[in-house]
């Protein structure tokens, strides 16, 4: 009995792996993106200059700026600089311009000047894309969530399908063909389970009020408005009362929230009815600051007069465990070394997914390997493994080439990086349609290997921001960005010379070689 | 962090060594009566030590988080890079257990 529940396990791993694995790889890789999402934008958007740290001059500079020229605005928002974002980023709403309407500038964080930006959405769009997918609302999301019960239910099935879990905790051997792939799989699985298993349930808690809403609708209603202004502690604020009365200097309320608590570093702050007796400042601490979103690091001011109206409320238990859950996800709190590990595990979480692909095929493609051609469906999978994985990868790298290419002053520029990475995955779809199997990787590969090798390259001859200025200038998120980018077109070389390299006589790997299977997949073409 | 590091690391070397398997295979005998039970032990302990060191250090969230995370990273390490350097990662592991403790005593 408990040989045929191992069975179906096996079974439900399998297929809902094989169907929702190159959706999750697309996910699990944007997602790894997004945990240097700042930095992205700091490469994409080259011309903010980094200064160092001064929250109370920033504030002044800020309120500078838009006391000139938003003095009118119903709010304002600035989001101070930090150790990730170079920029001052201001951004106001005007009268009756609803709730989406807004002007967004950033600031040079030492002049107080706007700076002129290029036009894109930098790590934005990979955040964006790894819980949207590109859909409209909320149908990416839908999906997205689905995804991760599918990653949860993966795991799981996986845990009972591995048989040695302790046994072969440990045991990693390389060079034995579709042996290898499968103690690969299972060792960064269940090596790195702490963060899979973290990171797809709380990819479930983040979506909860999407997934599981009837408690919600019972006691809200139809409006999860309410539900999230109860759970943020949002305050009401009073209409403006059309009496002028001059705003507070920002700074000076910076302090007052310094001497309650010490260091405290402040994410954003808002401004309600500026230049209005009614006027309300909120400062919010930074995310930075703590592992879990903490609604009750708020202050609210009256902007006319300075005095301390409200702090947020303070959070429940159950409210803390999900703030904690949410906030391990997003991983806001890491400092440089943790954000590395992050982005570590999250590429071990996209080998997994990508190994078992892998596997999926090399497994199958044994059984023909003395046939001239692959079966239909089977072909169908390596097409689609070769575009959803180096196909991929190619999208990501044609991004930034479209981001450092496309013409400056090119109204709508940032949807067309976006249609460049579109179409590049698009052109990679076809190439593997069209090209042998292992020829196809390899081509990719090898592609992929120059566009983000030279990457750097590319950087330092349009910005003239390369390494050797970087480097000397200790801007660390724009080096960062580039050796990255260097070290991934180095693995992809490595990759490529593996698939392009003429594979070794077939009768020394014959049994269970996936360089064997390969080779069948090369004659179907 | 770095001597939590070094001792989660060590503690899962000291671990590796407790099978059979592995003991013979890196150290080229076979193991001793009881002393895989010893290593086994000491494994656990240094694993324990080590997150008790974070928690000391970074406080029970932080610490937790963190002694997760440097000992995925130091366990995904030793297991693939086994294969391939055992002896390098042998004497990494040796050093860490000198290393390590010595950290946290010289803060």
């Amino acid at each position: 009995m408990k040989e045929g529940f191992r069975q179906a396990m096996a079974w439900l791993h399998t297929w809902t792996g094989l169907i929702f694995g190159w959706l999750l790889f697309a996910i699990f890789l944007t997602g790894t993106l997004s945990y240097f999402k700042d930095e992205i934008s700091h490469w994409t958007q080259p011309e903010v200059r980094r200064h160092a740290l001064d929250p109370v001059a920033s504030l002044g500079l800020a309120q500078r700026y838009l006391e000139a020229n938003a003095g009118h605005a119903e709010s304002w928002m600035i989001r101070l600089p930090n150790a990730r974002e170079a920029a001052l980023e201001v951004s106001w709403r005007e009268p009756g311009s609803g709730r989406r309407g807004g002007v967004s500038k950033p600031l040079d964080a030492h002049t107080g000047q706007p700076v002129e930006v290029r036009d894109s959405r930098g790590g934005e769009f990979f955040y964006r894309f790894h819980f949207q997918l590109q859909m409209p609302h909320p149908w990416g999301r839908w999906l997205a969530t689905f995804c991760a019960f599918i990653m949860l239910l993966g795991l799981v099935t996986g845990i009972i399908t591995h048989k040695k879990i302790f046994k072969e905790f440990f045991t990693f051997r390389p060079g034995k063909g579709q042996r290898s792939w499968l103690d690969g799989h299972n060792a960064i699985g269940v090596l790195v389970l702490p963060f899979h298993l973290m990171i797809s349930y709380s990819s479930l808690v983040i979506f909860m009020y999407m997934v599981m809403p009837a408690s919600i609708m019972a006691s809200y209603g139809g409006s999860t408005e309410g539900y999230f202004n109860d759970l943020f502690g949002r305050e009401e604020v009073p209409k403006v009362a059309n009496a002028a009365a001059p705003l507070v200097p920002l700074a000076s309320l910076y302090a007052q929230v310094q001497q309650q608590v010490p260091g405290a570093a402040m994410g954003y702050v808002q401004v309600y009815n500026p230049g209005d007796r009614n006027a309300r400042v909120s400062f919010t601490q930074a995310a930075a600051d703590s592992i879990a979103y903490q609604r009750s690091a708020t202050w609210m001011f009256d902007g006319a007069t300075g005095q301390l109206l409200t702090q947020g409320a303070p959070e429940s238990a159950t409210m803390m465990t999900a703030f904690s859950v949410v906030g391990l996800h997003m991983g806001n709190f890491a400092g440089p070394w943790l954000r590395w590990l992050y982005f570590v595990f999250g590429i071990a979480g996209t080998a997994v997914i990508g190994t078992g692909l892998v596997m999926w095929l090399g497994k199958r493609q044994l059984k023909h390997a003395k046939r001239e051609r692959l079966p239909g469906e089977l072909r169908l999978v390596e097409v689609l493994n070769i575009a959803g994985m180096s196909g991929l990868l190619l999208a990501v790298a044609g991004f930034f080439w479209a981001n450092r290419l496309l013409p400056m002053a090119w109204s709508g520029r940032a949807d067309w990086e976006v249609n460049s990475f579109f179409l590049v995955w698009l052109a990679a779809l076809v190439h593997a349609v069209l090209r042998p199997g292992r020829k196809a990787w390899g081509e990719q590969l090898a592609l992929g290997a120059l566009a983000f090798a030279l990457l750097p390259l590319l950087n330092g001859l349009t910005t003239g921001q390369g390494l050797n200025h970087s480097l000397v200038a200790g801007d660390w998120a724009m080096a960062g960005f580039d050796l990255t980018a260097l070290g991934t077109g180095l693995f992809l070389a490595w990759a490529a010379g593996k698939m392009l390299r003429a594979p070794k006589s077939r009768a020394k790997r014959a049994p269970g070689a996936p360089k064997a299977t390969i080779d069948s997949a090369e004659v179907s073409g | 962090m770095i001597s939590v590091a070094l001792i989660a690391f060590a503690g899962f070397a000291v671990l590796c060594l407790a099978m059979d398997r592995h003991f013979s295979e890196l150290l080229g005998r076979k193991p001793g009566p009881g002393q895989l039970r010893l290593l086994r032990c000491a494994g656990w302990l240094l694993l324990a030590l080590s997150l008790a060191i974070a928690m000391h250090l970074r406080g029970w969230a932080h610490g937790l988080v963190e002694w997760i995370a440097v000992s995925m990273a130091g366990v995904t390490l030793w297991v693939f890079g086994m294969p391939y350097q055992p002896r390098l990662l042998l004497g990494l592991a040796a050093i860490s257990l000198v290393l390590g403790p010595a950290l946290v005593v010289v803060r």
